[in-house]
């Protein structure tokens, strides 16, 4: 018994880090065990990659915009999002077998259920924004801000991943049911579809660029898109910044007050 | 069994299929948001390219203009796919044996179904034509025109659903259905409903080309954007016609098929 | 804070708002003392898993306390979680991962150390008999493995007090045995136990002391022996024609106090024992009613289970 007692008495912070690690790496087992819930994550974004370059391409090629530089961040980002939704849906699976409650009943901080699921989320988005990524430069994708345009795509992604992992998870803690993944879809979708997700601002009308104008995603896709269009600059940087900071406490704090709620 | 019966049982059924279909205003309202927030959201972002010369003269007097072929299309096929999606659960759950136990004729209960998609397809599109002629969209043809765009919606619902309701009584399962659904998506993107094929480029256009969901839209932009003219019916009616025919004896060779096999 | 390993003090959960409210468990005390096997009886729905969980730290109480290995399942939530192993209903455990994982995970959840983990690891596969199957996904175990593997993972952080819910649920009979012999082994080695069970025979063989839980409350409580001695008499059950219902009904009630039975079967205590089974049959046969089935049953739990909550478990379920 006593080696035992002795190793429980680890720094918090370093078993936090432990427990985070193995969730992840049962993400990861899991994934790879049933491949078949992974890939539509995987196809989807670079599906919708070819077909909105492909057809409304020449929207932006009017204004002199390559359109694969001009999606490519809008499907990355979306790609991301949805592959972070497999978190929640993973979640669920849990909850009904009854596995969530083995994780609740081990002696950690609650907050590592969330930032567990986090790490997770992060590890299931990266792989569809690469695949973007890579099905990009082969459709002709060229990067006029730099190397470090593509450490700007992937940094949008998987913040708004997060954002909406924490979302996801703060509804399937109060909803506890396939409803909170349905509803976190729906965010994605008209919170990017609100944006600049087709055309600039200057070329939008009415109603649309009213909402384009006050969505935070427009604000994350300039930080995004930048180097792809020219110089990376720090005008186009902050809102970016601001914007991806405060989806990022906002959906956070939603996830840890729907575990408080669930916790009891 | 009279033709008189055969036509009782299937308008029963098709009754059947389509309070059904209502009770679930939740799985058939995706066919009605989805089509008309992408033609709102068409319409408010490329507006430049509605004042593009080639545009006005040749496809559209405005991008809303456009867009209604595209969004009547995209509703009666999403339609059609969830109605394929019942089907498959009937089929799942049993129901669909009782109703083969039962003295009804076994292509009534094919037609059923499938009528009860051309029903939906008809409210969707007059249901989306009158959204859009609120929001400014003028049918250049006519009173005839409309006529026609009403029949091609009927019409395309009809293959649809035959060629679903085929692949419902094949596998018999719901997530088969609900598997091809990204199959519609991709007949949509890679045509002429959202986007015109003048401006595609390269192997996509060829695609496009090709794919005859481009010329079922462009027949039914036909009727929305131009004055009447027989190449508008051809490729609004004959085209889904054409797949009708192929779709219902598909889905008929399947009933057949399960039915040896039970 | 008294010493013993489990305190309940009236302890109430109720789920639902206003009109729909369930008083899932209405006030329940209990008292588990170090070292014994405590078993909590009742039939499903009764409100067994709803103390567990409470008592697990899952669900806070919507009144009352309890405290498990000395600490308050509310204020100290963490530090009885470290006290304690839980086998939750249903074995949840998830099917895509081997044996061998899950227990690496679970010691990574109660913070092992990587070495120890796998050392602690290694031991409880072999003292549940599923080292060949550790490295074969758990989906392809059978329901009593599942339940084993259940129950090593439990013990991964070697805790004091063991909860286990319906441990033998849906299992075979030999699984059965096996799971009671191993959850003996256990109790045997200083672990204090407690199961709930809606099988009469596995509180009986296992439990050092039993409750009753009915409705979410507790009926009856103490040893499996002096609550059967409280019953007394041994039951007589009678199934006689419908017609003679009445009867044999008043016939019987010359003997001792009817007691619950199953639809279409009469239940007697007899008051003067075993030797009266001559006299009831003669009885009957005197009153013309003719007697299909005849069965002598010394008490047992079932009868305390009746005698404390009008109604039977067994057949109930």
């Amino acid at each position: 018994m006593s080696t035992v007692v002795e190793s429980r008495r680890h720094d918090a912070d370093a078993r936090s880090m432990e427990v985070i690690a193995a969730l992840v790496r049962r993400t990861l087992l899991r994934v790879r065990r049933m491949p078949s819930a992974f890939i539509p994550s995987l196809i989807m974004p670079v599906f919708q990659l070819i077909a909105f370059s492909g057809a409304f391409g020449a929207a932006v090629r009017l204004l002199d915009i390559d359109p694969m530089n001009w999606y490519m961040p809008l499907n990355a980002i979306q790609g991301a999002s949805f592959g972070a939704l497999g978190v929640s849906f993973g979640l669920l699976n849990d909850m009904e077998t009854g596995f969530f409650d083995r994780v609740l009943m081990a002696p950690m901080r609650r907050s590592v259920i969330v930032f567990g699921s986090y790490a997770a989320a992060i590890a299931r988005s990266v792989v569809p924004v690469t695949f973007v990524v890579l099905v990009s430069f082969l459709g002709g994708l060229h990067t006029p801000g730099g190397p470090l345009a593509i450490l700007m795509v992937v940094v949008a992604s998987v913040m708004v991943a997060l954002s909406a992992c924490g979302l996801a998870l703060g509804l399937t803690f109060r909803m506890r049911n396939m409803g909170a993944a349905t509803l976190t879809q729906f965010a994605i979708f008209f919170g990017i579809f609100l944006s600049t997700s087709q055309v600039p601002l200057s070329e939008m009308s009415g109603w649309l660029r009213a909402c384009a104008r006050v969505n935070p995603m427009t604000n994350i896709l300039r930080f995004a898109r930048q180097g792809f269009l020219g110089d990376i600059t720090w005008a186009q940087t902050w809102g970016g910044l601001v914007a991806m900071a405060a989806m990022f406490v906002v959906s956070t704090a939603f996830a840890l007050t729907g575990l408080r709620r669930y916790d009891r | 069994m009279s033709i008189a019966t055969a036509i009782t049982h299937s308008t029963q059924l098709t009754k059947r299929s389509v309070r059904g279909r209502l009770r679930q205003p939740a799985a058939l309202a995706p066919a009605f948001i989805f089509p008309l927030f992408f033609a709102a959201l068409g319409s408010a972002s490329f507006n430049r390219l509605a004042r593009d010369p080639y545009f006005s003269e040749n496809i559209a007097s405005s991008f809303l203009n456009y867009a209604v072929a595209g969004a009547v299309v995209q509703g009666v096929l999403f339609g059609a796919t969830s109605a394929a999606g019942d089907l498959a659960t009937d089929i799942e759950q049993g129901f669909f044996e009782r109703l083969l136990a039962s003295p009804i004729s076994r292509v009534s209960i094919v037609l059923g179904r499938l009528a009860a998609s051309m029903v939906v397809g008809v409210t969707q599109v007059v249901v989306f034509m009158t959204l859009f002629v609120v929001f400014g969209a003028r049918v250049e043809s006519g009173p005839v025109g409309v006529i026609g765009l009403i029949v091609s919606g009927a019409l395309l619902g009809l293959a649809m659903a035959g060629l679903m309701a085929g692949i419902a009584i094949k596998s018999g399962s719901p997530e088969v259905v609900q598997g091809s659904f990204p199959l519609v998506f991709v007949l949509l993107f890679l045509s002429s409903a959202f986007f015109p094929r003048h401006y595609m480029t390269g192997w996509y256009r060829t695609v496009a080309d090709w794919n005859p969901m481009s010329h079922v839209v462009e027949g039914m932009q036909g009727f929305m954007n131009h004055d009447l003219a027989a190449d508008q019916f051809v490729k609004a009616w004959l085209i889904p016609l054409g797949v009708s025919i192929v779709g219902i004896a598909f889905a008929l060779r399947s009933l057949d098929k399960r039915l040896a096999a039970s | 804070m008294t010493s013993s390993p489990i305190v309940a003090r009236e302890l109430v959960r109720h789920f639902g708002t206003g009109d729909n409210i369930v008083k899932a468990v209405d006030g329940v005390d209990l008292e588990v003392r170090t070292g014994e096997i405590f078993g909590l009886l009742g039939p499903n729905g009764a409100g067994k898993s709803t103390i567990v969980r409470m008592l697990t730290t899952l669900l806070k109480p919507t009144s009352g306390s309890a405290s498990v290995a000395g600490f308050d399942v509310v204020t100290d939530a963490d530090k009885v979680r470290r006290s304690i192993g839980v086998a939750l209903q249903d074995a949840a455990i998830d099917p895509l991962m081997t044996g061998r994982e899950l227990l690496n995970l679970q010691a990574v959840l109660y913070g092992l150390s990587k070495a120890d983990g796998r050392a602690r690891g290694d031991e409880l596969l072999e003292r549940v008999g599923l080292t060949a199957a550790a490295e074969r996904r758990v989906g392809t175990y059978s329901g009593g493995m599942r339940r084993r593997l259940d129950l090593a993972l439990s013990l991964v952080h070697e805790p004091t007090v063991l909860f286990l819910d319906e441990p033998t649920t849906g299992l075979d009979p030999m699984s059965r045995l096996t799971l009671w012999e191993e959850v003996r082994r256990l109790n045997q080695s200083g672990t204090t136990v407690l199961l709930t069970t809606q099988y009469l025979e596995e509180a009986d063989q296992l439990a050092d002391r039993i409750a009753i839980v009915d409705h979410g409350r507790i009926v009856r409580a103490g040893v499996p022996r002096d609550l059967k001695a409280q019953v007394g008499s041994p039951t007589l059950f009678v199934s006689v024609d419908q017609a003679h219902g009445d009867s044999a009904r008043s016939t019987l009630a010359r003997f001792g106090e009817l007691r619950p039975s199953a639809e279409g079967t009469l239940g007697v205590g007899l008051a003067r024992g075993a030797e009266d089974v001559a006299a009831v049959v003669r009885a009957l046969d005197e009153a013309g009613i003719k007697v299909r089935h005849l069965e002598l049953n010394e008490p047992s739990l079932d009868d305390v289970f009746a005698e404390a909550t009008g109604h039977r478990l067994e057949g109930a379920q």
